[in-house]
């Protein structure tokens, strides 16, 4: 991969792509491998941008696209039974934040189903509701309610903890 | 006060070490080493597998009356899988610690090697393979006689005018030549189908990492 389209295309947007990689694996090695994955299949789908959406729309929908791929392809492998929401994996010590808090949502996240992580990390960064749906590929309707649902769900999760 | 998770998160990230980004630097070594790794276990899979069946058929063979199709089978077969064993161990010489791009070169000089000695191999080893059976047939016992001659009375009784050369008839000899011949010249279509049906996704694999190198090169 080119380092000028790294620095141009790729970097500005690092930070959800870390973000969501961080969401979708329990160690530094995975982690590692997802976000270097996601950064070869960006560059190996640039050519098929086709300016109809934001570049960043693009990038987000790409990431996505193979995080759950390479969660589904580790989940074959394992051959490991998992519910719609869950993910039992423990997370590994030294992978983690230096912030508590952070630590502690990130794990409730990594409870949530692999659509429902989606949403609400776009959420978090403060993506539209358009833009969600689009990133998704679902109905731009349903988003708010459904940010909503999650959002009671994660502060159950994160209350069930703190207790 | 507790903080909403919307806070956390936005709190969360502007701590330093938060969001460094992992470097790109290996993943083509990685890639290259897995799809290369994924080759060799399935050539020695299909290295035993060969051998496994060979054994199994010189066996066989003998309970059915056809021990000259398994031994010519067996010593075939066995000599195809030294050659590919040795080849093999050429691979295994292979540098890991060269650039993704040298050892995918090397590998790929490796592979066409490969390809071409068993394309020579597969001009011989059909027909021998189809010459085995004929013969094992043919001298296959049917109550007390071989089924050849047996089947040369019967045609006789039949066809009294039938050529003969060497015991065979002549048109019977024709075919069996003619099939031989094709074998051996479509030998290597066959064995490119074969490998490409074994192989064909790990070689593919490796075609598109070498474009996207190549491409990065460029």
């Amino acid at each position: 991969m080119s380092s000028d389209f790294y620095k141009t295309s790729i970097l500005p947007f690092a930070g959800i792509i870390i973000k969501l990689c961080r969401a979708y694996t329990n160690s530094q090695q995975d982690f590692e491998d997802y976000y270097q994955e996601v950064c070869l299949q960006i560059w190996r789908s640039k050519d098929n941008f086709r300016e109809e959406s934001q570049w960043s729309t693009w990038v987000y929908r790409i990431s996505l696209n193979v995080c759950l791929t390479l969660l589904k392809k580790k989940k074959n492998n394992v051959q490991h039974f998992v519910s719609d929401s869950i993910t039992v994996e423990e997370t590994e010590d030294n992978y983690a934040f230096s912030d508590e808090s952070l630590n502690l949502l990130y794990d409730a996240i990594r409870k949530l189903s692999e659509i429902d992580r989606a949403i609400i990390m776009l959420y978090l960064e403060e993506k539209s509701q358009k833009e969600i749906a689009e990133i998704i590929g679902t109905n731009p309707n349903n988003i708010g309610v459904r940010v909503k649902r999650i959002k009671v769900r994660l502060k159950k999760i994160l209350d069930g903890k703190i207790n | 006060m507790e903080r909403s998770i919307e806070t956390i998160w936005k709190q969360g990230f502007l701590k330093s070490n938060a969001l460094v980004a992992p470097k790109i630097n290996d993943l083509y070594n990685q890639k290259s080493i897995h799809i290369i790794a994924k080759f060799k276990r399935m050539f020695k899979i299909n290295l035993i597998a060969i051998v496994a069946f060979s054994f199994l058929f010189l066996v066989i063979s003998f309970f059915i009356g056809i021990p000259i199709t398994g031994i010519i089978f067996f010593v075939t077969l066995s000599v195809l899988v030294v050659i590919n064993k040795r080849l093999l161990n050429d691979l295994e010489k292979i540098d890991l610690g060269a650039s993704s791009y040298q050892y995918l070169k090397a590998f790929n000089q490796w592979k066409n090697k490969q390809i071409t000695v068993n394309i020579k191999i597969s001009r011989v080893f059909y027909p021998i393979i189809f010459l085995s059976m004929i013969l094992g047939f043919w001298f296959k016992d049917a109550e007390g006689v071989p089924l050849g001659e047996r089947l040369v009375d019967e045609i006789l009784l039949g066809f009294p005018d039938t050529y003969l050369l060497f015991g065979i008839p002549v048109i019977g000899l024709g075919i069996a030549v003619l099939i031989l011949g094709l074998l051996a010249f479509f030998g290597d279509r066959i064995y490119k189908w074969d490998l490409n049906m074994v192989y064909g996704g790990v070689f593919k694999k490796l075609e598109e990492l070498m474009k996207d190198i190549e491409s990065l090169r460029s």
